[in-house]
């Protein structure tokens, strides 16, 4: 009988900086060890996209998140005995496997009077002073930092983060409204920062931050940009790997350098018409968090289909830059802050008007997505413990076959849990999926869409 | 529908709930559903919209939900869309959805997507109970009152406002006189007959409503008490909105006397201020008011204190209704209150030595049998 091929479990990467990037998370962790040892204030954190992080870096704080290291957890197979310690203390499996992770580690740092067991990911997470979390996107986003409390007994701040449909936000006024609460909360969280580390906020250092947050995230975009290129010159393998420098780390310098790096590797392929891949035949969305354990999946359907994942996961990308009118005469760092997290998450409102559908996250998008990236099919990954990024994969597949007539294969899985990714069948449906391509590519053409 | 009187006709409108939004119809009522009990009534009554609260169904399979929504998503949101898309709740003249929590947002956006409606608007309710985010709830329920405004072509004044406040604010107090006569023991009333009425006053025209609940008021102070003593339990958690469930429960020993849910005193539980700033008042009731751990309080100094801000009104229920013990019910995949079990659990059984059974459950007649033995156990346990 034939031996079977061993399936890679990470991702080869097709860029240079992309395999060079493991380095920002090592040193999130380590930068937050230091600062403990040096007796400097650390929190964990929930992806804020880019709220109140600045915020407590020009406080001094060094921040830590809880989702990222998770999912290093998961990409090096560690996770599972944190899984089992959060299920033994009474947490349903159902939750958030990221959450189901930390929570376990946190009741082993409780156990261990709070020094890093030794046999930690990534040298594990120190015990922070506060824990922030963020209405944003999900329930799990504060629910998870208030269960924490059993373990840690430290403050949690909960930062506000509106998000309405595209109705609503076109109503008059409720724009401006809407900043006006994100400012009024941020300074009720500076208050309360301010409060428990007994100094005050260096409005100097905020707005430097802000300004290196910004030219990081702008340069983030434009190698988003660069990547509607025919053929794609950054595969999804690619940005899960760079997208640390952007989304944890975007007001770090170094972060900033690295990612001008990333954008001149990726103009230089577009230039040459590089592909990231041999032979691209197929382009294809992923939506919306990845298999993290497995991710030598998407090489192996390169190897294998020629399928180029060319763009990817909307809740990890940074928008477009506030333009010169949103900034004009704002010099409030706070509101600049506001504004342009209250962008990342309402940019898409003119594309769900267009089409008159909700919501603007994580469904808008994919309705621009597939016509700026010439999406062949999107690949929806339903996770078991990450509802937010699932409740609305069937509602885009349905739009993109109803607008555009791409087709869409749902894949099963977890972002953390590797007992719930059958890989079997999911190399299975890709193969059966090839056809499906083929097939809606005809019914574009014949439909007069362009790609 | 019959002419029953009391709770035989609360049971009546309570099985046959479509049947009598469809009569309501018929006559020439406007039907306004709504999710959760984060949207102000106040504001569909005052332009005469019958509001009818959108619940799913644990009797009917789940199939049209699924070309939608993912099936690991919360239950009782799938089926609220499963029989939207079945043509159920084809009557709603108007929609209302909510931010209640992921499950609510989401569909709410994926349903409004589908199904169109001459008067739509979802709320955004923030996290917090913070200043300004009662404000920024103010100015949503603003926004609310000018869509419904524009689209019915009615305006909502201050005047009509505040009478339908005093009307709500009547039916919330004539539901909580109900919940107070729960406090003896036995009591004189099931949670099974306590759901069917609450189910049928959120389909009935307000007026009617609180006419039913004096009707109800009357009888059950005046009829002979049938129930026995059994553990008295306190159901906390996800919303129960079919008597099945409640039966089960009480079939398996006990007697249910006070709830924690989204259907019972979550929606009924404090009243709105009567004051000279209605959409004020409106969102320091539906905002502050409403204890649900979709809500942050604030953490406090420690974990004790947090443990407090979270918990402390149920204990308050526990010892006023002289609760044996907590049902703590998590419908699968809802993250508030399944992020809450541990903590819930310890509060109670360490720091209030009150004894809770925590279940998930799938939202499903079909299922509910295996759980009576559990029930039984804890019953046993309690006694």
């Amino acid at each position: 009988m034939e031996e079977k091929k061993a399936k890679k479990r990470t991702s080869a990467k097709t860029l240079q900086t992309a395999r060079e990037a493991g380095y920002f998370g090592k040193k999130m962790l380590a930068n937050t060890r230091t600062a403990v040892e040096e007796g400097r204030p650390v929190a964990w954190s929930m992806v804020d996209w880019w709220l109140g992080v600045p915020i407590c870096k020009a406080m001094g704080v060094e921040m830590v998140f809880p989702e990222n290291w998770s999912a290093f957890c998961a990409a090096s197979r560690t996770a599972e005995p944190n899984l089992e310690y959060s299920e033994m203390d009474g947490f349903p499996n159902t939750l958030c496997g990221y959450a189901r992770n930390t929570l376990g580690y946190a009741r082993k740092l409780k156990d261990n009077n709070y020094v890093i067991p030794p046999d930690s990911p990534g040298g594990g997470l120190p015990k922070p002073n506060f824990l922030l979390g963020c209405g944003a996107v999900c329930d799990a986003r504060y629910k998870w930092f208030q269960a924490m409390g059993r373990y840690m007994d430290v403050p949690v701040w909960m930062l506000e983060f509106p998000q309405v449909g595209y109705k609503e936000y076109y109503l008059p006024g409720n724009k401006e409204k809407t900043i006006k609460f994100l400012v009024d909360e941020l300074k009720a969280f500076v208050a309360f920062l301010e409060n428990l580390l007994n100094k005050k906020l260096d409005m100097n250092k905020l707005s430097e931050l802000v300004q290196i947050m910004f030219q990081t995230n702008k340069i983030a975009h434009e190698v988003d940009l660069l990547r509607k290129a025919v053929p794609s010159p950054m595969v999804s393998q690619d940005f899960w790997a760079v997208m640390t420098a952007h989304f944890y780390l975007a007001d770090d310098l170094e972060a900033q350098a690295f990612y001008q790096r990333v954008y001149d590797e990726v103009k230089h392929r577009v230039d040459n018409k590089i592909g990231a891949i041999p032979n691209e035949k197929y382009r294809m969305l992923f939506a919306e968090l990845p298999p993290w354990h497995t991710l030598g999946f998407f090489d192996e359907m390169a190897e294998k289909h020629g399928i180029a994942f060319v763009f990817e996961s909307w809740n990890y990308h940074v928008p477009s830059p506030l333009t010169a009118e949103e900034r004009h005469g704002i010099s409030d760092p706070l509101e600049l802050l506001a504004r342009f997290s209250y962008h990342k998450f309402h940019e898409m409102a003119p594309v769900a008007r267009e089409h008159d559908i909700d919501p603007i996250i994580f469904v808008a998008p994919y309705l621009n997505y597939v016509k700026e990236y010439r999406g062949d099919g999107l690949m929806g990954h339903p996770l078991l413990s990450c509802r937010p990024a699932t409740y609305t994969l069937m509602h885009v597949r349905n739009l993109l076959m109803e607008k555009f007539k791409v087709p869409s294969v749902i894949v099963e899985g977890d972002i953390i849990d590797l007992r719930v990714f059958n890989e079997e069948e999911a190399y299975t449906k890709m193969d059966a999926f090839i056809e499906t391509m083929d097939y809606h590519r005809e019914l574009r053409k014949k439909a007069g869409l362009d790609w | 529908m019959s002419e029953k009187k009391g709770l035989a006709r609360a049971a009546e409108i309570y099985a046959k709930s479509e049947q009598y939004a469809r009569e309501l119809k018929n006559q020439g009522k406007k039907i306004a559903g709504y999710y959760c009990c984060y949207v102000p009534l106040e504001m569909l009554a005052a332009v005469d919209y019958v509001p009818v609260r959108i619940l799913g169904d644990m009797n009917e399979n789940i199939t049209s939900a699924d070309t939608y929504l993912p099936t690991v998503m919360c239950f009782f949101y799938r089926s609220c869309l499963d029989l939207a898309m079945k043509g159920k709740y084809d009557y709603l003249d108007a929609f209302f959805g909510a931010h209640s929590c992921d499950g609510a947002e989401r569909v709410s956006y994926v349903w409004r997507s589908y199904l169109k409606y001459a008067c739509n608007f979802n709320i955004d309710i923030p996290h917090t109970v913070h200043p300004p985010a009662i404000e920024y709830f103010k100015n949503q329920l603003e926004a609310m009152k000018e869509t419904i405004e524009e689209k019915t072509g009615q305006k909502i004044s201050d005047e009509r406002l505040a009478a339908a406040i005093t009307l709500y604010n009547k039916q919330r107090g004539l539901v909580r006189e109900l919940y107070a006569l729960r406090k003896a023991d036995p009591p004189p009333i099931s949670g099974t007959e306590v759901l069917q009425v609450l189910v049928a006053i959120m389909y009935m025209p307000p007026e009617e409503g609180n006419a039913l609940l004096a009707e109800i008021l009357e009888e059950v102070k005046n009829r002979p008490v049938t129930a026995q003593k059994k553990p008295r339990l306190l159901i906390t958690g996800c919303l129960i909105d079919n008597i099945s469930f409640t039966k089960l429960i009480e079939d398996s020993g006990f007697n249910v006397v006070m709830d924690d849910t989204a259907i019972g005193s979550r929606s009924f539980g404090h009243d709105v201020a009567v004051t000279g700033d209605p959409l004020g008042s409106l969102a320091e009731r539906y905002l502050d008011k409403i204890v649900c751990p979709r809500t942050f309080r604030e953490t406090g100094k420690n974990r004790a204190e947090d443990l407090e801000n979270r918990f402390g009104y149920l204990r308050k229920f526990v010892e006023d209704w002289k609760a044996d013990g907590v049902y703590l019910n998590i419908i699968r995949n809802c993250d508030p209150h399944g992020y809450e079990i541990p903590e819930l659990k310890y509060y109670f059984e360490e720091m209030v030595n009150v004894p809770v059974l925590a279940i998930e459950q799938d939202y499903s007649t079909a299922s509910l049998e295996p759980l009576r033995t559990r029930f039984q156990a804890f019953a046993e346990n309690i006694e």
